[in-house]
């Protein structure tokens, strides 16, 4: 029926306004890295149960992509950031 | 031969002449100057502060960074060079006078009416005159903004305009409505 | 005045009476009945034929938890099966029939399964019907279909309108009994948004059937009182009708409106059901308490009904549920029961406590039964007489109803829907609520506060509790004083023993004490598994009544406590919800956004016939008068576009402008092909890779000034690609100093092909467009005679001389009429997307019907476009992976057909000659094909292991869906102008 989103943008908006992409924990590996790097990059992603951080795009509102951390069984929500203010944090 | 282009609107032939205004009522603007601003990488405070809305042209939120430009003065041919010149370096501005369309609902049940397709909570305390927010209407984005107590504009696509009006005359099935073009 | 029908009292006004029919009998009742209620009220007692034996059932509840009370309200396209005759409200005009009968209510021949009923145990369905298993399709199932089943529903299309909304609130209050209302109130007084939903027409929930006098006044008159301050309340809304169905992710609530189910004559102007999903900050639970049947012989037979349903029927329909009413009980409800009948002068056969000893006091001249029970029932269509036990002595003691009572289970299914499991409360007998966080609290008797005062007090604090945890002050109420209050105590009694004949706990799915008892001996005890295994708690019902008792009876059988055996899971919906409500407005046109070109009306005026693709509406060939099929309009298109000249539209290509200092660096990593040296004023075609190598988009890149860009993508992929690059820009690369914008709908684009292309375009446009000073791949703003702005690129996807034309999509009507007119003495024609495609096939240009995902550059022949010195692009790395470079991978070839007679179509798999059907000997596969005007024959492109070796072979075209093979010769993509002559003229 819906679940809410908070965009750092835009505010809480439901579901149907993200496209989601999955795991944003994958880095892009430097173009000379290792052939496993790169497998592991565009091939592999694990599965866990629980807390998880994915990619989302509010595709419906600013068309910011986001990073969702939240819980995979009870939907919990714990933070939505900007990816691009995610990523100055890994770096 | 002579070459003198009519514009054509993307609801002409699509909404027809109304006998008179209903208690809520749904006004297509046929030319509206319009521009998208982005602001330059790391250059948002310094566009913002050039943008601050007055009675040239009013600014609406549309992403971080991002606003949607319209303005009643300055012609569609015009407004985006007239902002270029204005930002300077500080922004890329990108005429979108003929790549939207630009509605206003007005009535005593216009939240209400959107109420049916919009998750947004349109409570004026929490949706105030003035906020505007890119939404979906549906299976449709938009850009919202309240303008007053019960009116909104809303900003949709050109090639979407008439699935939304088709829509809204849905969403207002129970709600008296009356759809006109805007005699300006 | 009708026979139930008492000659005062209740809530249902009498000098307004409502017509009805049930089964085809004309009936009356009143307004404010319920569907049951009239029916009660006239003697219809029997309703319809239960799911697996066809025994006779009737009403046994007041509320939505009703097992057995369906019927089918409406006819043809409006019907509407498995109405709860007792949440149905009476109306005017109301058609009602009882379902799961054959041939008639009365007479059933499906009742032969009640005397065939050992064959029928738990689970029948996967023991009797093994054998033969052919016999399934033909005979089992088709006969189970008939005999089984809750009513059935209709073809046609539903002719209602149905609608959607989204509300928001600080609070949600579901239900408007004690508990609610006062909830409500003190939100209401304290200035919170407050929503109140109620699933009965009236607001009161127990106050509507209670007596006891509240502030002095009947309990129904305080309640009218209270929602009239309510509704005056312009921070409050009140939802009558309205079932809150599901709790979902982040405190909304989905429920629906049933607006005009209590209308015969519809107004068009609304909807008949409206689904709402609201949005609360916090939500009050005042959902009451169910009260639970007794497990004794004979306990289904129509008449049977619990406590609560005869005291609601007696007090707020006027309706006495019989002349002569047993009362068996396990608990002081019972006994409360006994005073609302006997105050309305309803004879009280006898009143049965299984308990040995209480402190209730039976009404004066009533014959109390304590330590007794009921082991069995009398009577066919109605109950006659129970079989009464106590201490092994039977006694038949004749009446026309009972009303049973065997405790209270609070309605908590909303708190559980989010996986939270219900706790098993000892001191109440009964499954709490679990802790659901802030958000969601239940109150009063939902949270086990079943006392009229606990109720108010319980609500009110609650709603204080919520008030102040926003940060306002919560303004409290003063509870009104309340008159004598019944004792809500029990003591649980789960199955009564020695019942004589099918003691049913389910009464639903038929369901009964001994199905439960196989289930645990064939080790299917445990509580899911049980479900399962004798259908208990599934379907319309969900075990809303039954579920309780079975966990009980489990328990007992298992020698474990009710918290051991747990509840089944909790899912929405609480009660059924129709798919025209789910749906709402997405139906018809509305089911997905039609999104029109600019050149719509110009192509509508030059006689297009239009082709969904995607959201668009595209314009697909040209008739002219004369023409028959499609294949003469598109065959004419495409001699006259390489004769003469044609337009077409193509605004719907996604069209980005990109901005910055990197913007160059950014699509030269986003392109396969190199970017950086594209210089200003000039198009490039652009091929975009996934980031394992396979291709995922192509479309132009175009160079408008240094740091300023024009790309295009393909109509189907605008959006994704968008998206990528935006992926791109904010998260794989966000130190790039790039903007950019997608500005599909401000442009109308067009293009013009064909030999006379220029002349015609010159006659349009003011600046020079020689050859000399617009060659092939310009790309750059030019003005229209008549002053009017525009871009031009001379991108060709014909093979043919070509331009793209955009204009603001405003002109572009206008434009494409004066190239028209321009074009007149040319011999112009418009051409659709069948012209297009043909042509760029006959030139061997790919569409997304080649670049399906499983392809390469170097599949399809665009190897060499690879910037491979580029440092990096998406895609790059796994391009050179082992599997992507071998040489028998499958590469684009043209086909062309040996046999005149035959064609050829996608989707064919390619064989040698005299080569089986297999997979090992597959070839590859056809990916496009048309009839090629040009070549006089038809044409495919495909993709062959090691194709581009193989020019000249004869090879097997296998199309295994119309069986048919066809001779075709392997060849050059490039089916015309090889040389790009005329491109380039």
């Amino acid at each position: 029926m819906a679940s809410l989103i908070s965009c750092p943008h835009c505010g809480t908006r439901p579901k149907e306004e993200f496209f989601i992409r999955g795991d944003a924990n994958p880095v892009r590996p430097a173009p000379m890295a290792t052939d496993e790097a790169w497998n592991d990059y565009v091939h592999l992603r694990v599965n866990p149960r629980g807390r998880i951080r994915e990619h989302w795009q509010h595709v419906a509102g600013c068309r910011r992509w986001l990073v969702v951390e939240r819980d995979n069984f009870t939907h919990e929500v714990f933070a939505v950031t900007d990816a691009a203010k995610a990523g100055e944090g890994a770096r | 031969m002579a070459y003198d282009y009519q514009a054509v609107h993307a609801l002409d032939g699509m909404i027809g002449a109304i006998a008179e205004r209903r208690a809520n009522h749904l006004s297509v603007h046929r030319t509206m100057a319009i521009a998208m601003v982005l602001a330059g990488p790391g250059q948002t405070a310094e566009a913002a502060g050039i943008l601050v809305s007055n009675g040239e042209f009013e600014a609406r939120f549309s992403g971080p960074g991002e606003w949607l430009v319209l303005s009643q003065v300055h012609a569609p041919e015009t407004l985006a060079a007239e902002l270029s010149v204005r930002l300077g370096g500080f922004a890329f501005v990108v005429d979108q006078s003929h790549g939207r369309v630009v509605l206003t609902l007005s009535g005593p049940d216009a939240a209400r009416i959107l109420a049916n397709g919009i998750a947004v909570d349109l409570h004026a305390d929490a949706f105030p005159v003035g906020r505007a927010a890119n939404v979906l209407c549906n299976h449709l984005s938009l850009n919202l903004v309240r303008t007053g107590d019960q009116s909104f504009d809303l900003v949709v696509m050109r090639s979407f305009a008439g699935a939304l009006v088709d829509d809204l005359k849905v969403m207002a099935r129970s709600h008296d409505l009356s759809v006109d073009f805007a005699t300006r | 005045m009708s026979a139930f029908r008492l000659a005062s009292g209740g809530l249902v006004d009498r000098s307004h009476t409502l017509r009805f029919t049930f089964d085809g009998a004309s009936l009356t009742g009143h307004a404010g009945d319920t569907l049951a209620s009239a029916l009660l009220a006239n003697d219809r007692l029997l309703l319809g034929r239960s799911f697996k034996y066809h025994r006779p059932r009737g009403i046994m509840t007041a509320g939505p938890s009703e097992p057995n009370g369906l019927v089918t309200v409406g006819s043809g396209a409006r019907r509407d099966p498995n109405t709860k005759a007792t949440v149905a409200e009476l109306y005017d005009g109301l058609e009602a029939r009882s379902q799961n009968r054959w041939p008639s209510l009365a007479y059933d021949i499906g009742a032969v399964n009640n005397l065939m009923s050992r064959f029928l145990s738990a689970g029948f369905y996967y023991k009797t019907f093994m054998w033969p298993a052919a016999f399934w399709e033909k005979v089992y199932e088709p006969l189970i279909r008939r005999a089984a089943g809750l009513g059935r529903t209709d073809l046609p299309r539903d002719p209602d309108a149905y609608e959607k909304s989204w509300a928001h609130c600080d609070l949600l209050v579901v239900g408007a009994g004690p508990a609610g209302l006062a909830a409500a109130l003190v939100a209401a007084r304290s200035g919170l948004r407050v929503i109140l939903a109620e699933q009965d027409f009236v607001l009161g929930g127990a106050l509507l059937s209670e007596t006891a006098p509240v502030g002095g006044e009947p309990p129904y008159v305080f309640a009218r009182r209270v929602v009239e301050e309510l509704q005056n309340s312009p921070n409050v809304t009140l939802m009558p009708r309205t079932t809150v169905f599901g709790w979902y992710d982040d405190n909304v609530f989905g429920a629906l409106e049933r607006v005009q189910k209590d209308v015969a004559a519809l107004d068009a102007a609304k909807p008949v059901e409206r689904l709402w999903r609201i949005v609360a900050k916090h939500a009050i639970l005042a959902t009451g308490a169910e009260e639970r049947p007794l497990v004794f012989g004979g306990n289904d037979r129509p008449g049977i009904m619990t406590a609560s349903a005869v005291s609601t029927y007696a007090n707020r329909f006027g309706v006495a549920a019989g002349k002569s009413v047993a009362i068996f009980t396990n608990g002081s409800s019972g006994y409360r029961t006994a005073q609302d009948l006997a105050a309305r002068g309803v004879e009280i056969a006898v009143l049965i406590d299984s308990r040995a000893a209480s402190g209730d006091v039976a009404p004066d001249g009533v014959r109390l039964v304590r330590g007794g029970s009921i082991v069995d029932t009398k009577g066919r269509q109605r109950v006659r007489a129970v079989v009464a036990d106590r201490g092994g002595f039977e006694e038949l003691i004749g009446c026309d109803a009972v009303a049973m009572s065997g405790g209270w289970s609070p309605v908590i299914h909303l708190a559980c829907q989010r996986g939270g499991k219900p706790v098993w409360s000892e001191a109440l007998q009964a499954f709490m609520a679990p802790e659901a966080g802030p958000a969601l609290v239940t109150a009063g008797a939902a949270a086990g506060h079943y006392r009229l005062s606990e109720c108010f007090d319980d609500g009110a604090r609650k709603a204080s509790a919520i008030v102040e945890a926003i940060g306002r002050q919560a303004v409290g109420i003063e509870r009104p004083v309340i008159g004598e209050e019944t004792d809500p105590s029990f003591t649980a009694l789960w199955h009564v023993p020695g019942a004589k004949s099918k003691a049913f706990v389910d009464f639903q799915n038929d369901v009964h004490t001994g199905d439960l008892g196989l289930a645990v001996r064939e080790g299917f005890g445990h509580v899911e598994h049980a479900k399962r295994y004798t259908t208990g708690g599934m379907a319309t019902d969900q075990g809303k009544l039954g579920n309780i008792n079975a966990i009980g009876i489990l328990a007992g059988m298992r020698g474990v406590s009710p918290a051991e055996v747990g509840t089944t899971t909790f899912r929405p919906f609480y009660t059924p919800v129709s798919f025209g409500a789910l749906a709402g407005t997405s139906v018809d046109g509305h089911a997905m956004p039609i999104r029109r070109s600019p050149l719509h009306g110009w192509a509508a005026r030059n006689g297009a016939v239009f082709i969904d693709a995607g959201l668009w509406y595209r314009s697909s060939w040209f008739p002219k008068a004369g023409e028959k099929t499609w294949r003469e309009s598109v065959d004419r298109e495409v001699r006259t576009v390489r004769e003469n000249a044609g337009l077409c539209d193509v605004s719907t290509l996604g069209k980005i402008e990109v901005f910055g200092p990197d913007a160059a660096e950014f699509l030269s990593r986003l392109y396969c092909n190199p970017v950086l040296k594209l210089p200003v004023g000039k198009a490039r075609y652009g091929l975009m890779l996934r980031e394992d190598g396979m291709v995922y988009d192509d479309g132009t890149v175009s160079r408008l000034g240094e740091d300023h860009f024009f790309v295009t993508t393909t109509t189907a992929l605008a959006g994704g690609v968008l998206s990528h690059m935006e992926f791109a820009a904010q998260v794989l690369w966000p130190d790039l100093r790039v903007r950019f914008l997608s500005v599909s709908d401000q442009w109308a684009q067009m293009s013009i092909a064909g030999p006379k292309a220029r002349a015609i375009l010159q006659a349009v446009v003011e600046d020079d467009i020689s050859n000399a000073a617009f060659p092939f791949l310009a790309a750059r703003a030019v003005r229209l005679k008549g002053n009017l702005k525009a871009r031009l690129f001379r991108i060709s996807f014909s093979g043919e001389l070509a331009y793209e034309l955009a204009v603001p999509a405003g002109y572009g009507e206008a434009v494409a009429d004066a190239l028209m007119r321009a074009g007149a003495p040319h011999g112009i024609c418009a051409y659709g997307v069948e012209t297009l495609n043909v042509l760029r096939l006959e030139k061997g240009h790919v569409t997304h019907a080649e670049l399906d995902g499983r392809v390469t550059p170097d599949d399809a022949g665009l190897g060499r476009m690879m910037g491979t010195s580029k440092p990096d692009f998406i895609g790059k790395r796994l391009s050179a992976r082992f599997g992507l470079t071998a040489a028998d991978r499958a590469q684009l070839v043209g086909l062309k057909v040996l046999e005149p007679e035959k064609d050829i179509r996608a989707g064919a798999h390619l064989l040698k000659d005299g080569a089986k059907p297999s997979t090992l000997n597959d070839q590859g596969w056809v990916s496009s094909a048309c009839f090629s005007p040009t070549l006089g024959g038809h044409i495919a492109l495909a993709f062959l292991k090691s194709g581009r070796e193989r020019y000249g072979e004869k090879i097997v075209v296998w199309d295994q869906l119309r069986g048919v093979e066809t001779f075709a010769e392997v060849c050059d993509p490039v089916f015309v102008d090889r040389e790009n002559t005329k491109l380039m003229a």
